[in-house]
């Protein structure tokens, strides 16, 4: 980073803002000054540094001396990050690069990292992804075996998900942890199933509870398989799943309460330890769903009936979840239970496509994220994802299957 | 209005449709063609269509104006979007162009009720009548309705019964229509029925294919193969695949008054209907070196399509289109400042409207909903070694430039493989008599019946 020291100065703000607000640290409520105040100084800075984001400004005629709020910041579109160097960093001070999964043929959009917004980068996510996906160790470490189904890091240097897996993973996970995901010519990632049933069923064995950690179509791949070879598993209780949406075409796809219930079936994990992530290359921050047992834990009023033996009766109930009906239960569209949220350091919009202006509660747009962790970049993302404003959170929209595509001539070409 | 409930169509949502009831509708249709219409003759029928297409052009009509009133909501046109569409679709349906239709197609306006002979071949010593298949099936596009009421009308004439299978939200115009012929002539709606699914039910258009001697298709290559596939062998298929179009203009006309009159009917080009028939243009090219450049008839285009706005509104979109558009936007807004031969104009806090201007001639298909390209070329061979991706898949050229030169042209698209060059501006007003797809209209649904009288 260029002038290193005003990032710097920035850098420790931010760090000492998610410190305050992490969940470990009772978080408290962010003071919506202190958060504008770090928003506009981190749009000034990229203004300043990243020529593409400045251009983008100009051009749009939004300069920073005419935005006061938060939410007037120019969001940078997630296309931008394919045909631009959207970076403050030179080319020599760059030491990672996060790729953006786009279909087979696209250029990747390209999210440069260096040393230090990587460490950014790693303490915003830490903490949100403790409190989401193992809200126990809140309370003190306990014994987690980790499960990856993407590859590693080294073998994808250039997936940000990979990454984030490892951070978790070197902060929270028993030794034997592993990555059971491998790069494939063709079809972007394959899931070793040999190696990942070997084990789920060791841990199993041993009786430890695992953290499952892939992305949808790493769990329809598994999960296929397992349905072919007619395999299913019940893993210790207190295993949990975080899965992360998007298919790209590498898989079949499944909606997201089918996929559930076929973890459910195959896994024996129930849906209230599924956890969904919502992330992307181009940001620094994730946002999720719900909190692991959080259900059960509301339903029977103790954090420790999360580690209680679940009878092979509360199994099946779970497996005859099969056949309910989408959008019900922790669905629940209504009751806002399962709505993605940011952590304090990140906030999502929902926005009208057809105004540019944020949408009222309940209504649909698309998900834009001011995230303050994204100190190498642009401060504000506009992602091309749909959604519902629930509240402060956001339920995702899948693609409507019901339209039939309008206007003769639109073709892939 | 209350329509009756006499089309399946009139079902309520919630009702299913069965493979039986579209086989038993099929029945009573051909039973309805055979008990009815044995009585009509071609001027007949010839006038009948007449009638109507007048009734609809009228604006105290109950049906123009329950289409007015409720079409928005049904199919997302705008009240003028509609209208428009409306007129230029029935001001096309007069006794004479329909007897021209007749003569162009089967040379004779009487063929289809007697044998009868041309000057040729009264010469040759021959008759020859027309007899059109017995049960004609529809399967339309959902995009626009003008293509599925011409269908049906070529259908009333050769006498067939017809099952017109609209898409899914489609069918509110083609209903509506259907009604209205029933107001004015029950025993010719007898031989029509209109339904609504989704397309690719295999079961029921199975039940329908069974019933067909004849199948009329519009959609992408997959759905065309997918139903010609599932055809009895003997079952005659008239296919219309997806078809993109694109504009011309010239640099002779790219000075003051005509190049802003050129900018103003590309504008109705890429209102007519939304941008969303197969004859609306994806880019309009426009040639360099005239006194007003490509880009600066960009900025007039989008100045015009303002303008349409006000008087002719896109109206409302569904959300994941307007998210589509929106990303679109977002794109060439990134690409724009990067580069200066991108530039984007387009409506403030709306999609209604989009004009991407760029200095490369490949072809780009449009995301529609009035969002357009202006791409600056050097001249037509430009254009056609740009768009070799869609050649054989080009239906209309709209273009503006001197007499001379578009003759030139429009023979130069023709062997390029282009079914329809027209003037810039009437993109979406085919003529009665033009050939859809470069194919006749009436005579490929016929069977001729040649007599040689020696």
């Amino acid at each position: 980073m260029k002038p290193s020291s005003i990032f710097e100065s920035y850098a420790a703000r931010l760090r000492d803002f998610i410190r305050r607000h992490s969940p470990a640290d009772g978080s408290v409520a962010a003071d919506e000054g202190e958060f504008n105040a770090l928003a506009l100084d981190l749009f000034g800075l990229h203004y300043a540094h990243n020529p593409a984001y400045r251009a983008l400004c100009h051009a749009r005629k939004q300069l920073p001396l005419d935005v006061s709020n938060w939410r007037e910041i120019p969001a940078v579109p997630t296309v931008a990050f394919k045909e631009m160097e959207m970076t403050v960093l030179c080319p020599d001070e760059r030491t990672a690069e996060f790729h953006s999964s786009g279909t087979t043929g696209d250029e990747p959009g390209r999210h440069f990292h260096c040393d230090a917004s990587l460490a950014i980068y790693e303490a915003s996510l830490l903490p949100w992804f403790q409190a989401h996906v193992l809200p126990e160790t809140l309370d003190g470490p306990a014994g987690f075996t980790f499960v990856a189904l993407t590859p590693p890091p080294s073998l994808a240097p250039h997936s940000s998900l990979a990454h984030m897996f490892d951070t978790v993973r070197r902060r929270f996970a028993a030794e034997q942890s592993i990555f059971t995901g491998e790069p494939a010519p063709e079809a972007g990632w394959r899931v070793n199933h040999e190696e990942t049933l070997r084990r789920l069923r060791e841990a199993a064995a041993h009786g430890l509870p695992v953290v499952l950690l892939g992305t949808a179509f790493n769990f329809v791949h598994l999960l296929d398989r397992m349905t072919d070879e007619g395999v299913s598993l019940t893993l210790p209780a207190g295993s949990r799943v975080m899965e992360t949406g998007g298919y790209k075409g590498r898989s079949r796809e499944l909606p997201r309460p089918e996929l559930h219930a076929l973890i459910a079936a195959r896994l024996g994990i129930a849906r209230d330890f599924i956890v969904c992530e919502y992330g992307m290359s181009e940001l620094s921050s994730q946002a999720y769903d719900t909190v692991a047992g959080i259900a059960r834990e509301s339903q029977l009023g103790a954090r420790e009936s999360i580690s209680k033996p679940r009878s092979s009766r509360g199994n099946e109930a779970q497996i005859s979840g099969k056949s309910e009906p989408p959008h019900v239960g922790c669905y629940g569209s209504e009751s806002g239970s399962r709505n993605f949220r940011f952590p304090p350091w990140a906030r999502a919009q929902i926005i009208s496509p057809e105004t540019g202006d944020e949408v009222g509660d309940g209504e649909a747009g698309l998900v834009r994220v001011l995230d303050l962790a994204n100190v190498a970049s642009a401060v504000t993302l506009q992602t091309e994802d749909l959604a519902v404003r629930r509240g402060d959170g956001f339920e995702l929209l899948g693609r409507s299957t019901d339209a039939e595509p309008r206007g003769c001539s639109l073709m892939s070409l | 209005m209350n329509l009756p409930n006499y089309f399946i169509a009139d079902l309520p949502p919630e009702a299913t449709i069965s493979a039986q009831l579209v086989a038993d509708a099929c029945q009573t249709l051909k039973r309805n063609r055979e008990r009815q219409l044995g009585a009509y003759t071609t001027p007949g029928i010839v006038r009948v269509l007449a009638e109507l297409g007048d009734n609809w052009l009228q604006p105290d009509y109950p049906f123009r104006q329950f289409a007015l009133a409720r079409g928005p909501a049904e199919t997302g046109f705008s009240v003028a979007t509609l209208a428009a569409g409306l007129d230029a679709l029935f001001g096309q349906w007069s006794r004479e162009n329909l007897h021209a239709l007749l003569v162009q197609e089967l040379g004779h306006v009487q063929r289809l009720d007697e044998p009868c002979a041309t000057p040729e071949e009264q010469r040759a010593g021959r008759q020859s009548l027309v007899t059109g298949p017995e049960m004609l099936a529809h399967i339309t596009a959902g995009n626009l309705p003008s293509p599925t009421l011409f269908s049906i009308a070529l259908g009333l004439l050769v006498r067939s019964a017809q099952f017109v299978k609209c898409a899914r939200g489609a069918s509110f115009l083609p209903r509506l229509f259907a009604h209205s012929l029933y107001e004015l002539d029950p025993r010719l709606a007898s031989c029509l029925e209109i339904a609504e699914w989704r397309g690719g039910d295999e079961s029921l258009e199975d039940a329908l294919f069974a019933e067909a001697d004849c199948v009329t298709a519009t959609g992408s290559d997959e759905t065309l193969a997918s139903i010609r596939r599932r055809l009895p062998a003997r079952t005659r298929f008239l296919g219309y695949g997806h078809r993109v179009s694109f504009g011309y203009v010239g640099k002779e006309l790219l000075v003051g008054f005509s190049a802003k009159k050129a900018a103003a009917r590309a504008a109705a080009d890429v209102a007519a209907w939304n941008q969303l028939g197969c004859l609306s243009p994806h880019i309009i090219y426009v040639e360099s070196g005239g006194s007003v450049s490509p880009e600066l008839f960009a900025e007039l285009l989008a100045a015009e399509l303002a303008k349409r706005e006000e008087t002719e509104p896109r109206g409302e979109l569904h959300i994941e289109i307007a998210a589509t558009i929106r990303a679109r936007r977002d794109f060439y807004e990134v690409r724009a400042a990067g580069v200066t031969d991108t530039r984007l104009w387009c409506s403030e806090n709306s999609t209604a409207w989009t004009v991407v201007f760029e200095d490369d001639p490949r072809f780009q298909a449009s995301c529609l909903h009035r969002f357009i390209y202006v791409k600056a070329v050097q001249n037509l061979d430009e254009v056609l070694q740009g768009a070799d991706a869609v050649r054989g898949r080009v239906s209309t050229v709209a273009l503006a430039a001197d007499e001379t030169r578009a003759k030139e042209m429009a023979i130069i698209l023709a062997r390029w493989g282009v079914t329809r060059v027209c003037p810039l501006g009437r993109m979406q007003q085919p003529p009665l008599l033009w050939h859809h797809d470069g194919r006749p209209a009436l005579a490929d649904l016929v069977t001729w019946t040649d007599w040689e009288m020696g």
